[in-house]
């Protein structure tokens, strides 16, 4: 046991325990919270790791802004303080999902045990290394992924623009007033 | 300041550039700030701060007091009878100032008691510092308000070429030089600016005027203190009369 | 040994930078502000045109009643100011004043300045939503939308530097500076200048904390020593955001004597910039929400898209 070890348990342990708790919790900011500190703690094992570039990549992205928009959503919607009963779920889906959640655990468990051997070697990886393998060997697939980012991006703003001409057409209606004109 | 930003309305730069400069122009300047219980204030003349009250000059008329809006000047006295100055004199009435105070607290500085004040009793002072932890501290009897009279600033010296106070030029007159110039207080005879104050020189005028066709004769002792000379009171009276309506002042009759 | 005791001196030296200098930087603030609109400021506290202000400030927030609301979510409300203020402290210990004297020295620091200051969003957001306030809620949504929408070009910005110089190491980027970049850099310095403003919600981009319309956005609740600590990530902000400028774009700690006077050097443009975004500050009025997210998206990502493009064509050409 290195202290490397004891630091990846250590925030795998917070991991899972903010994950349980994310998906638990009936306050549902509270959720988007746990689901903040899971996020962390799954950068934090990637850095424990050695993969200093991944790690930080899903602090900005998960972290700094999928959260974030999460939470903006609730926000915008109703998110009471304390304890939201609509957000209960039947018995027969929690038991559905801690079946699958299970199935997961074991599939993932019966394919990474076998890998784990007493010898283990942390590589760190460089972020030379990674631009290569990215823009060298993986650099279709990835220009495919972001060529389909970009369909979706502009996509949305084609759905965006379209809702916002017909509200444009409405809003000649007489009993349009001003300042919801404006807002528009 | 977006609005200028985006590329639509290009107007927006020079008004950006032109805050920065402005603010970068005061920060090379020196400040406005004068540190205020460390250096003195500089109040403008005739500023209001405390009214100051000149005490051997009220007559306890009571007209401050019944004109002021907030009720908040307090008055009271009572008459005294003084003995005859000459035997045979008449005995004199006066009114004796008891009290005078005015509640700062109430006050709301309109300065309507110094204006209607006809002897000049009320003054602005531009001292400010009397706030009191107590507000009934505030009320400042006749004492505290005289302490104030010596912070009271001269008048402000008149324009350039503006005309004569009335009183400097009734004083001036030059028909009846020793006496018409004497008359007048000397603290008084620079202010113009009260309608009353033309009264003043009349009055001292006025008994010299009686004097005259009688040369040395007593003006003031009335006919029913001195019996010896029964043909002499009518006709000072008639004479002092009639010098009186003679007399040009429109303000004569008040001191009967 | 000696490790623990260099791990703690560099830890307890960046705790004493990340407690000085947003210090430093709030007096400067009431200074040149209170010139610039031909005012004093403080002059009594400590003696010396009020050198102590802040402290004194300090002192007043430790003696005040720490107020949380009945309806509050307790916990997260207590918590919020903590998730604002670490990751400027965090970022901090990334940032090289000279060569030598960076308290973490991070392969990959440019990101992690940016991914942590990202994390600080949270705070704001936390502390609107636990406040159980309405003004609180808006400027939460109001900071959450404009730093979600700031992010972008800030990125951007920054990732041009790296592109120009080959790293992504904050170090490395002030090693390969050179003058030239001043202008060939100039339009992401400004966007990056722009958003770094946006990202601390300072003024003109203070429209989640605008006081005329919704109190003080998401710190409304806040009294005593934690509203303390969300002035001190703003200043702390601001030190982070501008000595980042420096090292990105005015080549750190590059100039005469950098020998030995280098670490002088990154603080001195540091301090340029800071009174940069105090200026901004006294000179310009407040943007509305419409026309903050416009100039985001209309003006600044195109632009930092642009200087994007321009650095890897250079890059490539130059290579």
């Amino acid at each position: 046991m290195t202290t490397l070890d004891i630091a990846f348990a250590g925030v795998g342990l917070v991991a899972a325990a903010s994950g349980l708790l994310a998906v638990t919790t009936r306050h549902v900011v509270h959720a988007a919270l746990w689901l903040v500190v899971c996020l962390g703690s799954v950068a934090g094992c990637y850095l424990v790791l050695g993969a200093e570039l991944v790690a930080l990549v899903q602090l900005l992205v998960y972290v700094g802004a999928v959260v974030v928009l999460v939470l903006f959503a609730l926000m915008l919607t109703r998110a009471p303080i304390g304890p939201n009963p609509e957000v209960t779920t039947s018995r027969a889906h929690r038991a559905l999902a801690a079946v699958l959640g299970a199935g997961v655990t074991a599939l993932l468990l019966s394919v990474l045990l076998p890998v784990a051997g007493p010898a283990r070697k942390r590589p760190g990886t460089s972020n030379t290394a990674v631009a290569e393998q990215v823009f060298g060997t993986w650099v279709w697939p990835f220009e495919a992924l972001s060529l389909l980012l970009l369909v979706a991006l502009v996509a949305a703003f084609a759905i965006s623009r379209m809702t916002r001409a017909a509200e444009v057409a409405q809003s000649a209606l007489p009993e349009m007033t001003a300042p919801e004109r404006i807002s528009q | 300041m977006s609005e200028p930003r985006t590329p639509r309305s290009g107007g927006a730069l020079p008004g950006l550039l032109k805050g920065l400069a402005t603010t970068a122009r005061t920060l090379a300047r020196p400040t406005h700030t004068t540190e205020y219980p460390d250096a003195p204030p500089h109040l403008p003349p005739r500023s209001r701060g405390v009214i100051a009250l000149l005490e051997e000059n009220c007559t306890s008329c009571m007209l401050c007091a019944r004109e002021c809006p907030d009720w908040c000047i307090y008055i009271d006295s009572h008459k005294e009878t003084l003995p005859a100055t000459t035997p045979g004199g008449r005995e004199r009435q006066r009114n004796v100032l008891d009290r005078f105070a005015i509640d700062f607290s109430l006050c709301m500085y309109c300065g309507i008691c110094i204006e209607v004040c006809p002897f000049d009793a009320l003054h602005w002072s531009p001292e400010f510092e009397y706030s009191e932890l107590d507000i009934r501290d505030l009320l400042h009897e006749k004492d505290r308000l005289g302490q104030w009279m010596p912070t009271v600033p001269p008048p402000p010296a008149l324009d350039e070429h503006s005309a004569e106070p009335a009183e400097v030029a009734a004083a001036n007159k030059p028909a009846r030089p020793a006496r018409a110039a004497g008359a007048p207080p000397p603290a008084r005879a620079a202010r113009a600016e009260r309608p009353e104050r033309p009264e003043r020189p009349a009055r001292a005028e006025r008994p010299a005027r009686a004097e005259r066709p009688e040369g040395t004769a007593r003006p003031e002792p009335p006919a029913d203190s001195v019996p010896a000379e029964p043909p002499t009171p009518p006709s000072t009276a008639s004479e002092s009369g009639s010098a009186e309506t003679k007399s040009p002042e429109p303000t004569s009759g008040e001191d009967q | 040994m000696t490790d623990v005791l260099e791990v703690t001196l560099r830890s307890v030296s960046v705790l004493a930078a990340f407690l000085v200098l947003p210090l430093l930087v709030g007096q400067a603030e009431h200074k040149v502000m209170a010139h610039m609109q031909g005012r004093l400021g403080p002059m009594y506290a400590g003696g010396f045109h009020g050198w102590a202000q802040l402290v004194a400030d300090g002192v007043k927030f430790v003696q005040k009643e720490d107020i949380t609301p009945a309806a509050a979510d307790r916990r997260v409300f207590r918590f919020a100011p903590a998730v604002a203020l670490v990751p400027y402290l965090v970022a901090m210990a990334v940032i090289p004043l000279s060569p030598d004297l960076v308290a973490a020295d991070a392969p990959a620091s440019a990101l992690f300045v940016l991914a942590t200051t990202a994390v600080g969003i949270l705070g704001t957001l936390m502390a609107g939503w636990a406040s159980a306030n309405k003004y609180s809620l808006l400027g939460a949504m109001r900071s959450a939308a404009q730093l979600l929408s700031y992010e972008l070009p800030l990125v951007l910005a920054v990732a041009s530097v790296c592109l120009a110089a080959g790293s992504l190491s904050l170090g490395g980027i002030a090693q390969a500076w050179s003058p030239w970049w001043l202008i060939w850099q100039l339009p992401g310095a400004l966007v990056f200048l722009v958003a770094a403003v946006a990202e601390l919600q300072r003024p003109p981009f203070d429209m989640p904390v605008a006081d005329a319309e919704i109190v003080f956005g998401a710190y409304t609740e806040y009294t005593g020593l934690r509203f303390a600590f969300f002035l001190l990530a703003e200043y702390a902000g601001i030190v982070v955001m501008s000595l980042l400028f420096a090292v990105l774009y005015l080549g750190g700690w590059q100039g005469p004597f950098s020998d030995q006077l280098g670490w002088l050097w990154t603080l001195l443009k540091g301090l340029v910039i800071a009174v940069v975004i105090i200026w901004l500050r006294v000179a310009w009025p407040r943007l509305r929400e419409d026309q903050l997210q416009h100039l985001a998206w209309i003006v600044l990502v195109p632009l930092a898209l642009a200087q994007l493009a321009l650095t890897g064509v250079w890059v490539v050409v130059s290579a």
